[in-house]
C-alpha cells in the first residue's frame, strides 16, 4: 500500500531551484503495453530525475498504452491521461503530482511570498501527509514514505558526502537478501548487497530517495535525509507475483551495468522451474544449462566450463569445498534444493578472493533459516526425499536451518532384470546452518554438511564416498566503509572400496583429502569511486593417496600404503573496483599465490631431459616432517571493465590469470567417485591458464530482457593426463605415469533472458571448441603424435531453452531443449584375431563423434490454494524427462560377444522418464 | 503406488539401454601387423601373423603367409619356425629351450620385405595348477583355478582354455531313412541322440597376486556357465593352460582386455593406446599389435558331471518348434503314405514308431524337424579320446 506524501510549501522552496532549468526541458521516448502505474512512473523516474508522487490506490484502474518520442514530460503526461479523470502537476524542482479529479497547484497562493528565503530545516520534520484522513492510514515504521533521518542531525546539512550502509533483510523471514540493489535517481549512484546484504553507499547529503529492488522482492523505496555517516536497514517484501505485475530482478540494470563478464546468478526459484530426470530440483543440471557449460554425458556431475576440465571448477557451498557434488551414479546433485538460496557462477571475472581453479567457481548460498518464526519444508518423490525445519533461537537474532535427504532407490533396483538385480544404491545428506547476530557490528555463522553415497555395481564391490565439511564465519563491521569477513574450516572428502566375496582376495581401499582453510576477506569503501577488495587465504591439503588393506583374517591382501601428501596453497590479493566515469568502470586486481609441497615425504629425482621412467631416477631425497620441499610462486591477475554505450548498452573487456596446485587423475569418461587427487610436487607442475573475453550487453523492454554476446579465448598450461594404461590408484610414483598437457579453447556464446512476466526463462547458443595437446618430448609418449586433439567434452554446438510460463497463480509449466554436438570419442578403424577373438584396433584419440544430443522436458508445476492462513501449503511437480525418448548416446564401445566384434550405444535415458513430486511447506 | 512401479519399472527397463551401433564406415588407411603367440620352453611354440583388416570386411581373417620367423636367444642361438599348413601359422618344436637365457622373435614379412624383433624376454616358469573348481552362482557356476608358486615369483598368469562337453538332441530318433523307399531302425553308430562340442576361450583371462603377501591364487575366475546352458546338460570338461607372465607383458594384456571387452560403462575406462613389445626395426613409428614372451604352459583338465550339479539346474533347448508329427503309411484321411512322402527324403526325422494293435511293423512315425533329433547339425558324436566316463 503506498501513500503519497506533501512536502510542505517551505520544504519545496528549499530544494535548490536550479534544478527546474535543466529538466524542465527533458525529452521523453517512452514505449508502454498496458503498463501500471507503478511501471509508467518507474520507467519515467529512471529517465529523469523527477519524483512522482501518488496514491497508487487512486490509479490501480489505470493502464497506460503509449508510444512517444523526444516528448517532454508534461506532453508524455497529457496523453497518458488524455481521455481519465488524472490530473498532474509538475513543480519546478522536479517533483510531479498526480491526483484524480483535482490538480493541485504548485504555486504559493498570493501573499504567501514573503516566506520565500526563510531558513527551511526546523520546519523539516513536519512533513506533512496528504490528507489528514490519509496519515491515519500509514502504517508504522517500515514504510517507503517515513522521512529517515541519519547521522547526527544538524541545523544546515553540510554540503558534501556521507556513507549510508545497512543490511537488507527479508521481513517475513528476517533473512538477507543478496544482490539487492539500492539505486538513488537523483545522483545516478547506485550500490548492491553482498552475500550478507550488506550495503555500503556514498550519498551526498540532503535529501535522497533510495529505490531497493532485490531478486523475487518487492521494489520499495526509502526517503532519507542524509546528516553525516549512519546506518539504514531496510526490510523488504517477498514478490507475490501478480500476474500483471512486472516482476523485477534485482540483477535487471546488473547485465548491463556491473563490470563482469561470464557471471550467471540464479535463484533457487529459476532453478525449481526446470524439469529434471527424477523430478528434484538440481542445482548442477540447471548450470549445465547456461552458455559455455558442457559435460560428458547425462549420468555425471562434472561440468566443464569453457574448455576446462572437471576438477578445474571450485564448487563451493557456503565457502566450504565440496569435492565429489554428486550423489547416485551422478544422478543428484549433492546439494538440497530447499537449503540453497541461490548459485552463482564466475566463468571469466572471477573475483582475486577466489583461486586455486583454473576454470570457474561455482558459488552455491544456503539460507540462513528464518529469523522470525518455525518453518520447514518437505519433499516427497520417487526415489528421494527430503526435509527442512528452520526457526529463531533467539528472535530477529538467531536462527538455525536443517536440512536432510535421502534416498530408498533399491526397492527400484531390485525390479530390474537379473544383470542389475544385485546392484544397490542409496545415499544421505545433512545440511545444518546457524546464523547469529552477536551485536550491530558481528555476525557469525556456522555451517556443516555431510554426504554418504554407498553402491555396488553388480558385483560385490562396496564403494563408498563422503563429503564433510564445517565451518565457521565471522563478520565484523569496522566501520560504514570497512568491513570484514574471517572464516575458518575444514572439508574432507574420502572414499573406500571393498570387497569380500573372495576371502583370500578380499580387501578395503581408502582414499581421503582434508583440507584446512582459514581465509580474511575485507572490503573498503574507500570513496564513491573506488571500493577495494583485500585478504588473505590459506589452505592446507593433507592427502593420503591409498591404503589397501585386508579385508577379513583369511585374506592375504599385502597392506600398502602410499605416502601421504601435504601441501600449503598461501595468497594474498588486493582488487580495486574503480569507477572511473560514470560511462566506465574498470575492476583489477591481484592475487599472488604461493604454494609449497611439505614433507614428511620422499622425493625422487629424474635425470632431467629424459623421460620419468623408474630408470632414469637419479636420487631419492627423504624430507622431514614440515619441510618445504618445493615452492611455487606466482601472481594471478584480474581486469575487467566496462563501459557504457548507452542507457541499455554497454560493451566488457576482461583479462585472467589462474594457478591450480590440486590434480584430478581420471581414467574414466565420467568424474568417478574412486578418481585420485594429486598435490603438486617437485615432479608435477602447478596448472596455470589465462582466458581474454569480450561481450556486449543489452537490456530492452524496460530491463526485462537481457541479451548478451561473449567471447572468450583460454590456454591452459600443465593440464594433467595420463599415460596409456596408466594405474592411477595406489600408485607409488605417479609422476611416471602422468604427462603434461596444454590446451587452448575459444568460443562465442550468445544469451538472451526474459526476467519478466508470464512467461521467463532464457535461451542459449554457444559456439565453443577446446583442444589439447600432448607434446612434452620427455614424456615417453604422444597423443595423437603431439597434435592438438579435441577434449572429451568438446561440443562445438550447443543450444538450450529453458522456458516457464505461469497461467495462474497455481499453475504454471516448464519446458525445456538441450541440443549439442555430439562428445568426441575415439573409434575403431580396423579389426583383427587376438586370444580366440576378433579385436578392435582403435583410431587416434578423440578423433570422431557420437551422434548429437538432444533432448526436452516438460513439467507442470501445481501450487496448493494460497490462503495466507492455513497449516501446510503445498505443490506438485508433475511431469517427463526426455519427452521425445531419444536415445541419446552416452558412450559407443565394440567389444566381443562370442568372438564376434559389436558395436553399442549406451544410453542413460532412452525413454520418456515421468516423474511426481510433493512438496509441502509448513 | 502399485500403478506407478509398474510405470516406472517399464520407464527404467528401457531407460538405461545398450543397443546396437554401427557408424558410417570407419577405415584405417593402413593394415597393421599382428603378432600372436608365446616362445615356449617346453612346448610347441606357436605364432601367428596376420594383418588388421577394416572394420567392414566380413571375414577378419587376414593371415600373413611365407614370412621367415626365427626365434632368437641372447646367447646367439637361432631356432626357425616354420609355416604350418595353417596358412599364417608357423610352429616350432625346438625340444626343450634352455630356461637360463633370454628369447626373442625375428619376423621378416616376403611381400613387403620388413622385418620385426620382440624384445628379448626372460623365460618365466609357468607354477602347476593345483586344482580346477567351480562355485555356484545366482546364475549358474563360476569355474575357477588355484595355483601358488612358493617362491613368491609368478605373480602374473594368464589363462586360456578349451571346453568339450556332451549334449543330447531334444528328441531320440531310432529310425533312419534308407534314403530308397522305407526307415529303418538305427544302428549303434548311426546314433545322433548325444554329441560332443567345444569351444577355445575367446576371452582374456587374467588373474595377480601382486597386491597378496604370497603368490596364492585363490579361486581365480575362468569362465561362467549359465544353469540353463546345454554345456553342463550331462558332462563337461575344460582344459585349462595356465601361463606365467611378466608385469609388462601383463600390463600389455590388461589393457587388451580393457580395450576390447570391458568399455562403455557409466565408470568404465576410455580406450587408450595398444603397445606390445615387437618393433620394426627400420620405423619406430610403424604399429605392431602383439606382445611375445616366453615361458612354460601349465595345463590341467577336469570333468563336471551334471550330477554335481543342483536338479534345478534346466538346459533350455536351443530351438523352438520341436512339434512331434504322425506319418503314416497310409494316412487314415487322405491314404497318402507320408513315410514316403516326408521322411525317407528326410524332410523330417524319424523318432519312433507306432504300433496298431496287433501289428509288428509300425503303421506310421513320430517325426520332428531335423534340429530336434539331430544333434550332430552342433557338434559330433565321436567321443574325444581323453573323454571319461564317471
Amino acid at each position: 500500500m503506498r501513500k503519497i506524501y506533501l512536502a510542505s510549501f517551505c520544504f519545496l522552496l528549499f530544494l535548490q531551484a536550479a534544478w527546474a532549468q535543466q529538466n524542465n526541458q527533458k525529452l521523453f521516448s517512452v514505449n508502454f503495453q498496458q503498463a501500471t502505474i507503478t511501471q509508467f512512473v518507474n520507467e519515467l523516474e529512471s529517465k529523469s530525475s523527477y519524483h512522482f508522487y501518488y496514491d497508487q490506490a487512486q490509479f490501480d484502474s489505470l493502464r497506460v498504452t503509449l508510444q512517444v518520442t523526444d516528448k517532454p514530460l508534461s506532453s508524455v503526461l497529457d496523453l497518458a491521461f488524455k481521455k481519465t479523470a488524472f490530473m498532474y502537476a509538475i513543480n519546478q524542482n522536479g517533483q510531479v503530482f498526480l491526483t484524480k479529479g483535482r490538480a493541485i497547484r504548485t504555486d504559493l497562493a498570493p501573499g504567501y511570498t514573503h516566506l520565500k528565503g526563510n531558513t527551511p530545516e526546523t520546519q523539516l520534520p513536519n512533513v506533512a501527509d496528504y490528507t489528514a484522513e490519509a496519515e491515519k492510514k500509514v502504517p508504522v515504521a517500515t514504510t517507503e514514505n517515513k522521512l529517515y533521518e541519519i547521522g547526527i542531525k544538524t541545523n544546515t546539512i553540510k554540503p558534501g558526502k556521507a556513507i549510508l550502509s545497512g543490511y537488507i533483510r527479508d521481513i517475513k523471514s528476517g533473512e538477507a537478501v543478496t544482490g539487492a540493489s539500492i539505486y538513488v535517481a537523483n545522483t545516478k549512484t547506485g550500490a548492491a548487497t553482498d552475500a550478507f546484504g550488506y550495503y555500503s553507499i556514498t550519498l551526498p547529503r540532503g535529501h535522497q530517495v533510495l529505490s531497493v529492488r532485490g531478486l523475487g522482492m518487492r521494489d520499495t523505496r526509502r526517503q532519507i535525509v542524509l546528516y553525516s555517516d549512519g546506518k539504514l536497514n531496510i526490510e523488504m517484501q517477498e514478490q507475490i507475483n501478480s500476474l500483471k505485475e512486472v516482476k523485477i530482478s534485482g540483477e535487471k540494470v546488473a547485465n548491463v551495468r556491473s563490470a563482469e563478464l561470464g557471471v550467471t546468478r540464479l535463484d533457487i526459484k529459476n532453478i525449481k522451474q526446470i524439469p529434471t530426470a527424477f523430478g528434484e530440483a538440481d542445482v548442477l543440471k540447471v548450470v549445465l544449462t547456461l552458455p559455455g557449460v558442457t559435460s560428458v554425458g547425462e549420468a555425471t556431475t562434472g561440468f566443464n566450463v569453457r574448455g576446462g576440465a572437471a576438477d578445474q571448477n571450485l564448487i563451493l557451498l557456503d565457502g566450504a569445498t565440496i569435492y565429489n557434488p554428486a550423489h547416485f551414479f551422478g544422478f543428484f546433485a549433492a546439494f538440497n534444493p530447499d537449503i540453497v538460496k541461490d548459485i552463482e557462477l564466475y566463468k571469466s571475472s572471477i573475483p582475486e578472493k577466489f583461486g586455486g581453479r583454473l576454470s570457474s567457481v561455482l558459488d552455491i548460498t544456503n539460507r540462513e533459516g528464518n529469523k522470525k518464526k518455525f518453518t520447514g519444508s518437505a519433499g516427497i518423490g520417487l526415489l528421494t526425499s527430503r526435509l527442512n525445519i528452520e526457526g529463531p533461537i533467539i528472535k530477529d537474532k538467531t536462527s538455525f536451518i536443517l536440512g536432510a535427504r535421502t534416498t530408498y532407490s533399491d526397492w527400484l533396483l531390485k525390479l530390474l532384470p537379473e544383470s542389475y538385480k544385485h546392484s544397490q544404491a542409496s545415499f544421505y545428506d545433512f545440511n545444518a546452518g546457524i546464523s547469529h547476530q552477536i551485536d550491530e557490528k558481528n555476525n557469525l555463522y556456522l555451517s556443516g554438511y555431510w554426504s554418504q553415497d554407498k553402491f555396488k555395481l553388480n558385483s560385490d564391490t562396496l564403494y563408498k564416498y563422503s563429503n564433510k565439511n564445517a565451518n565457521i564465519k565471522w563478520k565484523h563491521n569496522f566501520n560504514n566503509k570497512l568491513y570484514s569477513l574471517i572464516s575458518a574450516g575444514i572439508d574432507r572428502y574420502q572414499y573406500d572400496v571393498s570387497s569380500s566375496a573372495n576371502p583370500v582376495n578380499a580387501y578395503d581401499l581408502g582414499f581421503n583429502i582434508n583440507q584446512s582453510n582459514f581465509k580474511a576477506d575485507f572490503t573498503y569503501y574507500l570513496n564513491n569511486k573506488h571500493t577495494l577488495n583485500f585478504g588473505l587465504s590459506s589452505i592446507l591439503y593433507k592427502v593420503n593417496p591409498g591404503t589397501f588393506e585386508p579385508n577379513g583374517p583369511k585374506s592375504l591382501i599385502a597392506p600398502d600404503v602410499i605416502d601421504p601428501e601435504k601441501g600449503l596453497e598461501n595468497a594474498l590479493y588486493l582488487g580495486d573496483k574503480y569507477d572511473v566515469t560514470s560511462d566506465l568502470t574498470i575492476s583489477a586486481g591481484v592475487r599472488y599465490n604461493l604454494y609449497s609441497y611439505l614433507g614428511p615425504a620422499t622425493v625422487n629425482h629424474y635425470a632431467p631431459n629424459l623421460p620419468k621412467e623408474p630408470n632414469n631416477i637419479t636420487d631419492s631425497v627423504k624430507y622431514g616432517s614440515g619441510k618445504f620441499i618445493k615452492s611455487y610462486g606466482a601472481p594471478d591477475i584480474r581486469i575487467s571493465a566496462r563501459y557504457l554505450l548507452g542507457d541499455n548498452l554497454s560493451v566488457k573487456a576482461g583479462y585472467n590469470t589462474l594457478h591450480q596446485y590440486i590434480h584430478l587423475l581420471s581414467n574414466s569418461t565420467s568424474i568417478s567417485p574412486t578418481d585420485v587427487y594429486k598435490l603438486t610436487d617437485p615432479n608435477i607442475k602447478p596448472e596455470h591458464g589465462d582466458q581474454v573475453s569480450l561481450g556486449f550487453f543489452r537490456n530492452a523492454a524496460a530491463n526485462t530482457i537481457e541479451m548478451s554476446v561473449e567471447f572468450y579465448y583460454k590456454r591452459i598450461r600443465d593440464y594433467l593426463d595420463y599415460k596409456s594404461g596408466a594405474v592411477l590408484l595406489l600408485n607409488h610414483h605417479i609422476e611416471q605415469d602422468v604427462i603434461n598437457t596444454q590446451g587452448k579453447a575459444y568460443g562465442a556464446e550468445f544469451l538472451i533472458k526474459k526476467t519478466a512476466g508470464k512467461l521467463n526463462g532464457w535461451m542459449s547458443y554457444t559456439y565453443s571448441r577446446t583442444f589439447l595437446r600432448q607434446d612434452d618430448p620427455y614424456a615417453g609418449e604422444f597423443i595423437n603424435e603431439g597434435k592438438y586433439y579435441p577434449a572429451n567434452y568438446d561440443k562445438p554446438h550447443s543450444f538450450n531453452f529453458n522456458g516457464n510460463y505461469r497461467f495462474t497463480h497455481r499453475y504454471s509449466i516448464s519446458f525445456d531443449i538441450a541440443y549439442s554436438t555430439g562428445r568426441p570419442i575415439t573409434l575403431p578403424i580396423a579389426k583383427y584375431e587376438y586370444a580366440g577373438s576378433e579385436r578392435v584396433f582403435y583410431s587416434d584419440r578423440n578423433i570422431y563423434r557420437i551422434p548429437d544430443y538432444f533432448r526436452s522436458d516438460f513439467s507442470i508445476i501445481i501450487e496448493g490454494n494460497h490462503r495466507v492462513h492455513q497449516l501446510t501449503h503445498n505443490s506438485w511437480t508433475i511431469g517427463v524427462y526426455n519427452i521425445t525418448g531419444r536415445q541419446n548416446a552416452y558412450s559407443t564401445f565394440f567389444t566381443e560377444q562370442s568372438g564376434v566384434i559389436s558395436g553399442y550405444k549406451l544410453s542413460i535415458f532412452a525413454a520418456p522418464i515421468p516423474f511426481i513430486n510433493y512438496n509441502i511447506r509448513f | 503406488m502399485k500403478t506407478w512401479k509398474l510405470v516406472l519399472f517399464l520407464a527404467l527397463l528401457s531407460a538405461s539401454c545398450k543397443k546396437p551401433y554401427n557408424p558410417s564406415v570407419v577405415n584405417s588407411p593402413r593394415s597393421y601387423l599382428v603378432v600372436e603367440g608365446a616362445i615356449s620352453t617346453n612346448d610347441t611354440t606357436v605364432i601367428k601373423l596376420s594383418r588388421t583388416v577394416n572394420l567392414s570386411n566380413g571375414s577378419t581373417v587376414n593371415p600373413v603367409m611365407a614370412a621367415v620367423v626365427t626365434v632368437e636367444s641372447d646367447h646367439g642361438l637361432t631356432y626357425p619356425v616354420f609355416e604350418s599348413t595353417t596358412p599364417g601359422t608357423y610352429k616350432l618344436y625346438a625340444g626343450p629351450l634352455d630356461v637360463s637365457q633370454r628369447y626373442r622373435l625375428r619376423i621378416k614379412t616376403s611381400n613387403d620385405n620388413k622385418e620385426y624383433l620382440s624384445d628379448y624376454s626372460v623365460v618365466k616358469v609357468t607354477p602347476p595348477i593345483d586344482s580346477i573348481g567351480f562355485n555356484l552362482t545366482s546364475t549358474g557356476i563360476q569355474i575357477y583355478a588355484n595355483a601358488h608358486d612358493a617362491t613368491n615369483n609368478t605373480r602374473y598368469y594368464r589363462y586360456s582354455y578349451e571346453e568339450t562337453w556332451r549334449f543330447h538332441a531334444r528328441y531320440s530318433s531310432d529310425y533312419v531313412s534308407n534314403h530308397v523307399n522305407d526307415v529303418v531302425p538305427r544302428t549303434v553308430d548311426q546314433r545322433i541322440y548325444f554329441c560332443f562340442a567345444g569351444n577355445k576361450s575367446s576371452t582374456v583371462v587374467l588373474a595377480s597376486t601382486a597386491k597378496l603377501k604370497e603368490d596364492q591364487l585363490f579361486q581365480a575366475p575362468i569362465t561362467e556357465i549359465l544353469s540353463t546352458s546345454e554345456k553342463i546338460e550331462l558332462r563337461y570338461s575344460i582344459l585349462l593352460r595356465q601361463y606365467a607372465m611378466s608385469a609388462e607383458s601383463y600390463k600389455f594384456w590388461s589393457l587388451l582386455k580393457k580395450n576390447t571387452e570391458q568399455l562403455g560403462g557409466i565408470f568404465d575406462a576410455e580406450p587408450t593406446e595398444l603397445t606390445g613389445n615387437i618393433h620394426n626395426t627400420a620405423d619406430a613409428t610403424d604399429i605392431v599389435i602383439g606382445y611375445i614372451d616366453a615361458g612354460t604352459v601349465a595345463t590341467k583338465r577336469v570333468f563336471i558331471d551334471n550330477s554335481q550339479l543342483p536338479d534345478t539346474f534346466r538346459a533350455t533347448y536351443p530351438y523352438s518348434g520341436c512339434a512331434v508329427d504322425s506319418n503314416y503309411y497310409i494316412n487314415p484321411l487322405t491314404g497318402a503314405n507320408q513315410v514316403l512322402q516326408n521322411l525317407v527324403p528326410e524332410l523330417e526325422f524319424t523318432l519312433y514308431g507306432i504300433f496298431s494293435p496287433g501289428s509288428l511293423k509300425p503303421v506310421g512315425y513320430g517325426a520332428a524337424p531335423r534340429e530336434c533329433a539331430d544333434c550332430s547339425i552342433r557338434g559330433v558324436t565321436k567321443q574325444p579320446d581323453f573323454w571319461t566316463t564317471n
